[in-house]
């Protein structure tokens, strides 16, 4: 038995036994984890933030329909199931946005869990007489969104991977930045003996490119593997030096560089990647995918198509579809599936169902291929914490609807028109027609003041297709 | 620009290239009140009860009953000034006397004409809010429906019992909410407690109806009981949604709405008069009495629901429509309560 399966199976055994005490928690209590997948900036962080801070003041959830028919009683926060994970530290992120003058969070280094419980009365009269006040706790998890992009790799051999990697860093615009790497692979022989100095000399280098894709303005999402550049407690560990080769002509025998690099590889997938999913993806109920569609549309059609591929990959390893009760038992299939555009609170607001149609268009295919598995899709245009409003301003006398708000860097409000923006995305590969324009805001002063929670857009319509059915 | 665009924006002269504006010159999109006139410009407010019966020889009737309404009234003003002056013959003060009460009586008649004709013109208005919402509801738009809202709120603005919600409701809505969304906002908020109180009064009342029918030794004082209950219950529900009748807005209503029941059947799925007919052939076995008054109870709280139905500003979608489940649960255990 090779190694890898025979740790596989270890694994599996300790999964198990973990499962059986969580199931016994599940059957006492409704239990619930909520996958907040997004690629990198796509928000996860804040759209956590917004969504505790929403739930425990419960004052900005008018659409939520345990909150609107007065069912609702409170939430809390409490200890999160998994000793071993970081507690998602709210307070601090919270006490950020909302300060006299409030940053956004920094980049995501680590995982980390948050549990929020509620308890509502339920809905049904029947289920009232039954449980009285019940309880709900949510599980949910912030991580790197680099990581995101892991999964992929997951059903790829290290020569498929190798080889889409060369051709996709060989294509504008990325093959400037990956010209360093790729003239250092030129001079060396993957078949060549496995010298570890020459390892790790290409995945520094291959590493310098993968961030330089992420500085780069033109929003390259797909950038793999994703500790490379998120190493987390990785650092320095023998398992990340390694990067895409060009394949021999003849099969590679032992102690070859292309033998060293697949085994690495192969490791990285066993060890970093799988136990990345297992831990925090393989249980999920339900899934929102948040999507900066207007970050993606400002950094041009490449950025958008790039987006586009990445997403697609990424939402193959999760298993969709419908869940019967034993599978909810269990966690098995994540049965709804939230696609969501997020910070529309950069365009008016008689934009946002041109938003919505043009995430529609994006994410057609993989929205068809989800519903065919059995599972719930619903878009959104949504913005978890809102930072502009909607104004009427006048420009050689007609009206235009803007947006209102405080640019990231500036000080003074001002009133950006952004442009109108199609409902379908393949008007907008057609570049240089029609330029549209999106400005960074900050977030708004003071954001969490009357204690009523912060200030969102469709957040509760959001939260209400994830978890108001578990609700009612 | 090129030629081979799908999308007329593109070549639109109208184009506006994104940019910044003066931040002064902004105004916010505040919800503004609308208090008269409720329907959309431009769109008629056509009467939507449907007409049961065409009525052919209807100008006939109209000029027998006007014409006897000007006779009556003719005569009775040749009469009261004929009083008035004998009165005045007789002595001064008795002439005063009787002048003073004949104009009060005209100013009476007047107030009360006055007040019926505005309580009309409120159902009115509330027919064009539901219409108005229709429309909303079915467009894609933004940014209309706050006049929409403005005008539900501005309609339950005198009354106490409700400014927790109407607050609750401007809290709300803000800028980013398209159309669809404040029309939803308006029923979550605002008219899905009235709608629970509603429900309760219709309850009550066919309770009533159904024991008093039961309990009552004349089948005249039967009939007496359903109308009085039924014309109470229906202005009652439409004072709970603002539209206050009068006594001919009452009438108004009850006749709209016996029309509407037996026409549509407006709360009704064909389930629910299976289980209906059902539930009272059970109860009439039991006791004929008894059972003519659950009868009797499922019609007034089928008037009550049709009530509902026609005096609220937004008609109800698939998932709030009240049903006649818990009613006629309810109604169900009367045998037991009375026998």
């Amino acid at each position: 038995m090779p190694p890898s399966t025979f740790r596989d199976l270890t694994h599996l055994g300790g999964r198990a036994v973990d499962r059986v005490g969580e199931l016994t928690d599940r059957m006492l209590d409704g239990n619930l984890r909520i996958g907040v997948t997004g690629l990198r900036r796509s928000g996860k962080t804040v759209f956590t933030t917004a969504l505790i801070d929403n739930l425990l003041h419960a004052d900005r959830l008018p659409f939520l329909d345990v909150v609107a028919t007065g069912r609702f009683i409170a939430a809390r926060m409490e200890p999160q199931p998994d000793q071993a994970v970081p507690r998602f530290d709210y307070e601090t992120q919270i006490a950020r946005l909302t300060a006299p003058d409030p940053v956004w969070p920094n980049n995501t280094k680590v995982t980390s869990q948050a549990r929020v419980a509620i308890r509502y009365m339920p809905g049904s009269l029947l289920k009232r007489r039954l449980l009285g006040v019940t309880r709900l706790n949510l599980d949910i998890i912030d991580y790197p969104g680099e990581w995101l992009l892991d999964l992929p790799l997951l059903d790829r051999s290290y020569a498929q991977w190798s080889r889409e990697t060369l051709a996709l860093s060989k294509r504008p615009p990325r093959d400037a930045l990956a010209a360093e790497w790729l003239a250092y692979l030129s001079n060396r022989d993957p078949s060549g003996p496995a010298e570890e100095a020459v390892a790790r000399r290409a995945a520094e280098l291959y590493t310098g490119y993968l961030l330089a894709c992420r500085a780069s303005d033109q929003l390259l999402s797909l950038i793999q593997p994703g500790r490379f550049v998120e190493p987390g407690e990785l650092i320095g560990a023998p398992v990340l030096a390694f990067c895409p080769l060009p394949e021999p002509p003849a099969r590679a025998g032992r102690h070859t560089l292309w033998s060293m690099m697949e085994e690495r590889f192969e490791a990285y997938k066993t060890n970093v990647v799988r136990r990345f999913f297992s831990e925090h993806f393989a249980r999920l109920d339900r899934q929102i995918v948040l999507i900066d569609v207007l970050g993606a549309i400002n950094a041009g059609p490449a950025a958008l198509a790039d987006m586009q591929t990445s997403l697609s990959a990424t939402l193959e390893s999760f298993r969709h579809g419908r869940s019967s009760w034993l599978d909810r038992l269990l966690g098995g299939r994540i049965d709804r599936v939230l696609f969501a555009a997020t910070k529309a609170d950069h365009i008016p607001s008689n934009q946002h169902a041109n938003l919505r149609r043009l995430l529609d268009s994006l994410v057609a295919e993989r929205r068809n291929a989800i519903r065919f598995e059995g599972a719930a899709v619903e878009t959104m245009a949504i913005a978890a914490l809102k930072c502009t409003e909607t104004v009427m301003a006048e420009h050689q006398g007609r009206q235009l609807s803007c947006v209102r708000g405080i640019p990231l860097g500036r000080m003074e409000p001002t009133v950006l028109y952004p442009g109108e923006i199609p409902d379908d995305h393949r008007l907008l590969e057609r570049d240089g027609i029609r330029k549209l324009n999106f400005l960074e805001f900050r977030p708004p002063t003071l954001a969490g003041r009357h204690g009523r929670g912060l200030p969102n857009i469709r957040l509760d319509q959001a939260l209400e297709f994830l978890i108001g059915d578990f609700l009612s | 620009m090129t030629g081979r665009t799908r999308d007329p924006d593109y070549r639109n002269p109208d184009y506006i290239q994104p940019m910044e504006l003066d931040p002064s010159g902004a105004v916010v999109v505040v919800p503004e009140e609308r208090s008269a006139g409720l329907h959309l410009p431009g769109e008629p407010v056509e009467d939507e009860t449907p007409e049961p019966v065409p009525a052919p020889r209807r100008w006939a009737v109209r000029l027998l009953v006007g014409s006897a309404a000007v006779l009556v009234a003719l005569a009775i003003g040749y009469d009261t000034v004929d009083l008035v002056r004998r009165a005045f013959d007789t002595s001064m003060v008795l002439g005063i006397g009787a002048a003073a009460v004949a104009a009060g009586t005209v100013l009476g008649a007047f107030g009360l004409l006055a007040g019926e004709l505005r309580s009309l013109r409120r159902l009115r208005q509330i027919d064009g809010l539901r219409q108005d919402a229709e429309h909303l509801r079915a467009a894609d738009s933004h940014g209309e429906a706050e006049r929409y809202a403005g005008a539900v709120a501005a309609l339950y603005r005198d009354r106490p019992d409700l400014t927790l919600q109407i607050t609750a409701l401007k809290d709300h809505l803000n800028d980013a909410h398209d159309d669809r969304e404040v029309i939803r906002m308006v029923d979550l908020q605002l008219l899905q407690d009235i709608d629970r109180r509603a429900y309760q009064l219709v309850l009550r009342a066919s309770r009533d109806t159904a024991i008093a029918t039961a309990l009552s030794p004349a089948a005249l004082l039967d009939v007496a009981i359903v109308l009085w209950r039924n014309l109470k219950l229906v202005r009652q529900v439409a004072s709970l949604y603002g539209a206050r009748p009068g006594y001919v807005g009452g009438l108004k209503l009850l006749r709209r709405m016996l029309g509407n029941i037996a026409v549509a059947g407006v709360a009704e799925t064909g389930n629910h008069l299976v289980a209906e007919a059902l539930g009272s052939t059970l109860a009439a076995s039991l006791s004929a009495r008894v059972g003519q008054g659950v009868i009797n109870g499922l019609l007034t709280a089928r008037i009550g629901l049709t009530a509902m139905h026609l005096c609220r500003p937004l008609a109800y979608d698939e998932t709030n429509r009240p049903s006649l489940k818990r009613i006629r649960r309810e109604l169900l255990s009367v045998p037991k309560q009375v026998l």
